[in-house]
């Protein structure tokens, strides 16, 4: 089981949501060390895991996609299914509570 | 017979020296911490009092001290220490997540946190209105208002980063600002940043959004009502020690006391780095804590099993 982290823009992001696939985005910020060790916490976590697209979204650079679904402060994490907000973790969190909320 | 030789609990820079130097005295060495490799210095942007590196970021050196560490083959684990039991040559961790640890000696390198308030609908807009991380969540308000509470070193510091972003900058504090002189003169000479010392924050105001804090004078009494997005606490940093309160190794204000060669009370307990009774808390006195802790440790296992 192994998935990749990928970076994409507010745009890419919303057309895989559309699709109904799984997706955890991680907003981040470049300025932000807990999204930095974030980053790197997903790296692990995306070597636990399948079924589900590990989408990395800038927040400077994303003013729309942060808008749209409201978030407010950095790292924010928001998994998706069916096209829909299934659950949000605020801030940085430990692997364990992020391999189960993406089991649901 | 125990799991490992030394569990470190707390994966900041005096867990983390802890683990370097007992894995290389030939310990067999578990690292635990309860969200992630880093402790405070992934909450700073840029370190640039670190020997060697003029200018380092917080997370990358922590990342680069964690893969050091997992070089040497430290194990690690995600665990929220809930209890210590001392029971003699073995000791046993209880972790809310449900490992249950046996080891023959523990470094206690929990660090500290950030203190909050503790008045009504903090926890309300707590990650979303209330941030303790300017380098995170400040961005978010650019070209609006904010607020800083605090002032003392930190409060300052980050305030002087805020108001190049904010449109407004408030700072309240209880007392007046106890920065560095030169850093506080800074601040108050900005165009766009007011000062209210002495005043004492009763609440944040309700509603679905956070919108400011009502504070009354501590001199005249009077109240006090600002406005703003949002705000940054910095009013000082606790101990994260709350579990370790029945070995009887705290001190009045929850820091753990341990004498120069990091022993505890409690044989077969070490403590290092910012949870500790000290007086300068800093990167390279947490790993110089560590690795008095890491080398008196291995001497108690190693007499252990003699």
């Amino acid at each position: 089981m192994a998935v990749t982290v990928k970076e994409m823009d507010g745009a890419e992001l919303e057309r895989l949501i559309e699709t109904g696939a799984k997706v955890l985005a991680d907003f981040y910020s470049k300025t932000c060390g807990p999204c930095k060790m974030l980053g790197f916490v997903l790296g692990d976590v995306a070597k636990e895991v399948d079924g589900v697209e590990i989408i990395k979204v800038c927040f400077e650079e994303n003013p729309e996609a942060v808008k749209a679904h409201g978030v407010e402060g950095y790292p924010t994490m928001i998994l998706f299914e069916g096209g829909a907000e299934k659950a949000r973790l605020k801030g940085l969190q430990q692997k364990p509570l992020i391999v189960s909320t993406i089991a649901g | 017979m125990a799991d490992y030789d030394v569990a470190i609990v707390g994966c900041g820079p005096a867990g983390m020296t802890a683990a370097i130097y007992a894995a290389r005295a030939n310990m067999k060495v578990l690292l635990l911490d309860k969200l992630a490799p880093g402790g405070q210095i992934v909450n700073t942007f840029e370190i640039g009092n670190y020997p060697g590196m003029e200018k380092v970021g917080g997370a990358d050196l922590a990342i680069s001290m964690f893969e050091h560490t997992q070089k040497l083959g430290v194990a690690f684990d995600y665990a929220t220490v809930e209890e210590i039991l001392d029971e003699g040559e073995e000791k046993i961790l209880s972790c809310k997540e449900g490992q249950r640890i046996s080891c023959r000696a523990v470094i206690l390198a929990t660090g500290t946190r950030p203190r909050m308030l503790g008045v009504p609908h903090e926890l309300d807009f707590a990650g979303s209105g209330i941030s303790w991380c300017a380098v995170c969540d400040g961005a978010n308000y650019r070209d609006r208002d904010v607020l800083v509470l605090g002032g003392g070193n930190s409060a300052v510091e980050e305030s002087l980063y805020l108001a190049e972003l904010a449109r407004r900058l408030t700072v309240v504090t209880l007392f007046d600002l106890t920065a560095d002189p030169s850093a506080c003169d800074k601040l108050r000479a900005l165009p766009n940043v007011d000062v209210h010392e002495f005043y004492d924050i009763k609440e944040f105001l309700p509603g679905e959004h956070f919108t400011g804090l009502r504070a009354v004078s501590t001199k005249t009494g009077e109240e006090l009502v600002v406005h703003a997005d949002g705000a940054f606490e910095y009013i000082g940093l606790q101990p994260t020690t709350e579990p370790f309160g029945s070995l009887g190794i705290l001190n009045d204000h929850g820091y753990i006391q341990a004498d120069r060669e990091m022993k505890t009370a409690c044989p077969g307990i070490f403590a290092a780095g910012d949870a500790i009774e000290k007086g300068l808390r800093q990167i390279v006195t947490a790993e110089s804590d560590g690795a008095i802790a890491a080398e008196s440790a291995a001497r108690y296992v190693r007499a252990l099993t003699r």
